[in-house]
């Protein structure tokens, strides 16, 4: 039993770290009252940046290229949205068909037609002494990569900043209700440029960490919808960090269960298994009728 | 009109002075060289029509927007506001008509807003308890904003700008959603922080909270100020006279205007009469309650077994406090809202005026014929004759004198006088068996209520339909209703008229359900 267990849980893990990533940044976007569905275009940007940053200085710089990669996507969107008052789901959509197509371009035009070498410097998981050896959960949970332990320390330290400072206050506010933040003084635009550029930095250590902890190497559009369905993660999460933390750990099983069913040797067609994360998203999505507690500001457009 | 104060006490010294305050929208003039100066320890009410540019000019002294031109001092030095945040930095808080709460949140997460660091909710609470406590404004810290009442979510809002220090409080329209008690309650709290030498702004467009309260009064009209003197110095049709501008060819002379809303005094004895006499002419009933109880989203009872029978040709005031059932005794009749239990007995030709009228009875970007076409052809199918529709609204426009260039023009460009008077109008086409009107002159000025009023007074038709009319001002229900039915905590009863027709006491007595609760109430604020 354990010995399809301990794989299953292990590569849901493994798959729902930049899950939680770009999740988690889009929870602090959206909780400002904007709406960021050009997190696809992000992601596939922190993919590349972070494949051509390790190249040239490890897979420390590549973490850090593709965080910058990410934050200049969402600069983009937040310059569009916030100053020049455009569409935010217009600019969103734009933001992730650039993202798709200019990381294809960009990728052909500095690996040529061969591709990058497989040899993507990548890191490996690492076993926390002690804990790893603890039946069940150690292998699980405490033999992974550096960057599953960020978010260990990630999830409950945003979750305070959200309750507990008054800026997460004010982040809080501004997505209910602008005029009333504006009222009691709240920079409401500056707040949201940082929202959508944490969400940026985010999305592009969802990209990286694919590239870098997960797959070693990249392939046009290997964002494969992650961004989409971490918008759907967040809807899941109900706009809490904690809640959204977990319903990534659900959409990473969806993705471990192809591995499992396939090892297990189920003869249904593999596109079947392929498609179950997208499926999942689609039924948690019309499960998950009416926006009780949708952050207010999210119903109107109007960055 | 003297444009000078008069009666300055030289002791008083000057909290907040507003100087020659020009703003401007793209081409339209909110505000012309507006001035008023608000001393230290006083009441001062700032009187004007709706578009008179009082809450314009509010908005610049608390550094919402920055006039055009003009000075702004706060204790005697000038000040130039980027935003709000340096309005409440120097000691003004501001309590807006809508409320700047939000609704998700709680009293203390609301209350804590705009400050810096860490938030501990924990200290916030302790002094919003303190606060509360010292200035009788009773509030629970814990409370989700959306759970609580209007008149304590006020009470949020003026606690907001206590907690932060602020010694010049503005207010705008505090009283438009509060009960008469809650007005007057609130009214005498004004005067207490006053006389502890607080400074009050005090935004109306009610001439008798300005002269029961105020120390001075500043009088805007067309974005001037025409009138800026101590009260005592001023009479009430001195006031009148500036706030509507004699021989402005609106067709209500002030006097009209007095009788209906200022000083309804004699028109409610003749209406006591009234209402006895249309008692006897009543005929089977047009609507029917029975045995109605109403159950909201949340759990909350709002009706509990209501029986009611209105009778065509009356004119039946529903009066009672936010929450205690008159939204939904309205709405169920309207034939909006399905009762969890009970039977209403109600024929389709029934008119529905609701409250806010930009969200729920029209489209603001349609045009006028549009408007008019969506709310009668709900039923119809195919082609939309719109010559036809575009030849009714012209007529209506003209029968129910309602001032706009044509029926082609969106809604939103109509001002809330005429807004309100079209939708009454369409309204009135339908309902030939009851017409029903929430709040009728919510935000509209003297001159725009008081025709709404004689509106619904002169209502007929043949048979002449009902009217079933709730508002939160009790004299605007005494002025028109030929009876009056009360709501307290989801049940409606019938409200005796007394025999001196200038005795309010049965009604306010009946809305806080009985002459002993309305003590408890105001025991626990003091």
């Amino acid at each position: 039993m354990d010995a399809l267990l301990i794989p299953f849980l292990d590569a849901t893990i493994r798959t729902a770290t930049p899950l939680a990533y770009a999740a988690l940044g889009e929870v602090v976007t959206e909780r400002s009252g904007v709406i960021n569905i050009g997190l696809e275009g992000i992601i596939i940007a922190g993919c590349l940046g972070g494949l051509i940053a390790a190249g040239a200085g490890g897979p420390t710089v590549g973490f850090l290229g593709g965080a910058l990669a990410g934050l200049l996507m969402a600069a983009l969107f937040a310059l569009f949205v916030l100053r020049l008052k455009a569409d935010a789901i217009i600019t969103g959509t734009a933001l992730t068909l650039l993202g798709l197509g200019l990381t294809g371009t960009v990728y052909r035009g500095v690996f040529g037609l061969e591709g990058a070498a497989l040899g993507t410097p990548s890191i490996a998981p690492i076993a926390l002494p002690g804990l790893s050896s603890l039946p069940l959960v150690g292998p699980v949970f405490f033999t992974q990569t550096v960057m599953t332990y960020l978010l260990y320390l990630l999830v409950p330290l945003l979750a305070w900043w959200l309750a507990r400072t008054h800026t997460g206050l004010a982040l809080r506010a501004i997505g209910e209700s602008r005029t009333a933040a504006h009222a009691a003084g709240i920079a409401v635009d500056r707040i949201r440029w940082g929202a959508i550029l944490f969400g940026g930095v985010m999305g592009g250590l969802c990209g990286a960490t694919l590239v870098l902890g997960q797959v070693g190497t990249f392939t046009e559009g290997m964002s494969a919808g992650r961004g989409f369905i971490a918008i759907a993660i967040v809807v899941l999460g109900r706009w809490r960090v904690v809640g959204t933390a977990l319903a990534a750990l659900l959409f990473g099983g969806a993705f471990a269960l192809q591995y499992l069913l396939q090892a297990v040797g189920w003869a249904l067609p593999y596109q079947l298994f392929l498609a179950l994360p997208y499926l999942l998203t689609l039924v948690m999505l019309a499960a998950l009728r009416g926006r009780a507690e949708a952050p207010a500001e999210l119903a109107s457009h109007e960055g | 009109m003297s444009t000078e104060p008069v009666g300055v006490d030289p002791r008083d010294q000057e909290a907040l002075a507003l100087e020659g305050i020009t703003v401007r929208f793209g081409s339209v003039t909110a505000l012309e060289g507006a001035h008023c100066t608000i001393r230290r320890g006083t009441v001062h009410a700032i009187l004007g029509e709706n578009g008179a540019g009082k809450s314009t000019l509010m908005r610049a002294a608390f550094g919402w927007l920055t006039p055009d031109a003009g000075t702004i001092r706060v204790h005697g030095a000038p000040v130039r506001f980027q935003s709000s945040a340096d309005a409440i930095a120097q000691g003004i808080g501001m309590v807006h008509q809508h409320f700047m709460l939000i609704p998700a949140m709680t009293v203390t997460e609301n209350i804590a807003l705009g400050g810096q660091g860490r938030f501990d909710a924990s200290t916030t609470a302790a002094r919003i308890a303190e606060v509360a406590r010292k200035t009788g404004l009773p509030v629970d810290p814990t409370a989700r904003v959306r759970d609580l009442a209007i008149s304590a979510q006020q009470r949020v809002e003026i606690i907001k700008a206590l907690v932060r220090e602020a010694q010049i409080l503005i207010l705008d329209e505090p009283t438009a959603v509060l009960t008469p008690d809650q007005a007057t309650e609130l009214l005498r709290w004004v005067r207490s922080f006053a006389d502890a030498g607080g400074t009050v702004a005090l935004i109306t467009h009610k001439l008798r909270e300005a002269f029961t309260v105020a120390d001075y009064i500043t009088v805007l009209r067309q974005g001037r100020t025409v009138v800026s003197a101590a009260r005592l110095a001023l009479s009430e049709s001195h006031v009148i006279e500036a706030l509507t501008g004699t021989g402005t060819g609106t067709g209500v002379t002030p006097a009209s205007v007095e009788a209906s809303t200022v000083g309804p005094t004699i028109r409610i004895a003749d209406l006591a009469t009234e209402r006895r006499m249309v008692d006897h002419i009543a005929d089977a009933p047009v609507l029917r309650l029975d045995g109605v109880s109403y159950v909201d989203a949340r759990g909350v009872t709002r009706l509990r077994a209501v029986d009611l029978a209105i009778h065509p040709g009356e004119i039946l005031g529903v009066i009672g406090v936010e929450g205690s059932g008159p939204r939904e005794l309205l709405r169920i009749l309207a034939g909006r809202l399905a009762p969890t239990s009970g039977r209403v007995t109600r024929p389709d030709a029934v008119g529905f005026v609701p409250e806010d009228r930009l969200h729920d009875a029209v489209i603001p970007t349609f045009s006028l014929t549009e408007n008019l076409a969506l709310a009668e052809g709900g039923h119809a199918r195919g082609w939309m004759d719109w010559s036809r529709w575009w030849g009714v609204t012209r007529d209506l426009l003209a029968t129910a004198d309602v001032r706009a260039v044509g029926p082609d023009i969106p809604m939103a460009t109509l001002s809330g006088g005429n807004q309100q008077r079209f939708v009454m109008a369409r309204e009135r086409r339908r309902a030939t068996a009851a017409l029903i009107v929430e709040n009728p002159t919510r935000g509209l000025d003297l001159n725009a209520s008081a025709r709404i009023l004689a509106d619904l007074r002169t209502f007929g038709g043949n048979p002449r339909p009902a009217v079933v009319f709730h508002s939160t001002d009790l004299d605007e229900v005494l002025s028109v209703a030929t009876r009056v039915v009360v709501c307290f905590d989801g049940h409606v009863a019938e409200v005796q008229s007394p025999l001196d027709p200038n005795d309010r006491t049965p009604y306010t007595r009946a809305m806080t359900g009985s002459d002993g609760a309305g003590d408890v109430i105001s025991a626990e604020r003091r």
